[in-house]
């Protein structure tokens, strides 16, 4: 046998394994290891939504104290803006104000992100 | 989205690029057509059966997530086995179970009795020394080139070329058929 035709066998040889007989149950491990993988990605991404969320959510609200010295060291302009979100602000602590607490009011705004977070991964999933 | 046709009657191709959309149960197709591949190559470069299955598991894994990389040029199987083999390498040397670079003892195999009885490939590679497994292996078996090998094993080229050359040397020993070819000398070294 030549070289060439000893390395073209020993290729073949190479590219035609047996089949083994629980393939089924291998190809199975490994779905089952890509479905866990994706699972633990989509919670990862809807904790990361939350956080984000809560982030941004606590960014609006600290702005307020810019807003108020910004309405008070510029003209009509800026007072006309931030007198607006001012408002907007009493509005939240009115809601605040409420008989059952501004936590309940923090605890629901929480949840609506985490359901959002929550909608958008699904929503991607589906869309691939 | 899958389609209308089932999975199994879809080339590679077609399947890797639903895959690379995130279907799943188009990759869990190529998993069934390809992980006897995959595995079978593992053994042969001399993994156990259990860690052969682990580190194929992983490399379907690292497959997935390297999917959108696979064009179809190569087969898609040649492409697994070469990612199966490299993680197979990395595990090896962490191990550093067996020195490569020792030029192994002529173990006098008395190659009249085996020769004659015609023996598969995988009872043929437990006749090679590890060094010559390993670099028979990932340059057949994984399709990689003698200086990848080099590169991956950390080893001279040379080391790879010669182990490589012992290697073929005992496999057309032992591959040969019952009359013939025997006596014939090993030649070159392929896969350059």
């Amino acid at each position: 046998m030549s070289d060439l035709d000893f390395e073209m066998k020993l290729d073949r040889l190479f590219n035609e394994p047996p089949a083994m007989p629980d393939s089924e149950a291998f190809a199975r491990l490994v779905e089952l290891r890509l479905d866990r993988g994706w699972s633990v990605r989509q919670v990862a991404l809807g904790a990361a939504g939350l956080v984000a969320g809560l982030v941004g959510v606590v960014q609006v609200l600290g702005s307020r104290l810019v807003l108020e010295t910004a309405a008070a060291a510029t003209g009509r302009q800026a007072e006309a803006l931030g007198g607006s979100l001012l408002s907007l602000l009493e509005v939240g602590e009115a809601a605040s104000a409420l008989p059952y607490g501004g936590q309940v009011i923090w605890m629901g705004a929480a949840l609506g992100v985490m359901a959002l977070a929550f909608a958008v991964t699904r929503a991607v999933e589906e869309l691939k | 989205m899958a389609g209308a046709r089932p999975p199994a009657s879809l080339h590679d191709v077609e399947l890797a690029a639903l895959a690379a959309v995130g279907d799943r149960p188009a990759f869990g197709e190529l998993v069934r057509r390809h992980g006897s591949a995959v595995r079978g190559l593992l053994r042969r470069m001399g993994a156990e059966a259990s860690i052969a299955d682990d580190i194929a598991q992983d490399a379907f894994l690292a497959a997935f997530e390297r999917i959108a990389e696979y064009r179809g040029e190569g087969a898609f199987s040649a492409w697994v086995r070469k990612i199966a083999a490299r993680l197979y390498v990395r595990r090896w040397k962490k191990e550093s179970r067996f020195d490569l670079e020792a030029e192994p003892a002529d173990e006098g195999h008395g190659g009249e009795s085996v020769v004659a009885s015609r023996i598969d490939l995988d009872e043929a590679m437990k006749a090679l020394s590890p060094a010559e497994r390993m670099c028979v292996s990932l340059c057949y078996g994984a399709g990689v080139s003698h200086v990848e090998a080099a590169d991956a094993l950390n080893l001279p080229l040379g080391t790879v070329k010669s182990h490589v050359k012992r290697g073929l040397d005992k496999l057309r020993l032992r591959l040969a058929p019952a009359t013939g070819a025997e006596g014939e000398p090993a030649g070159s070294v392929g896969h350059v």
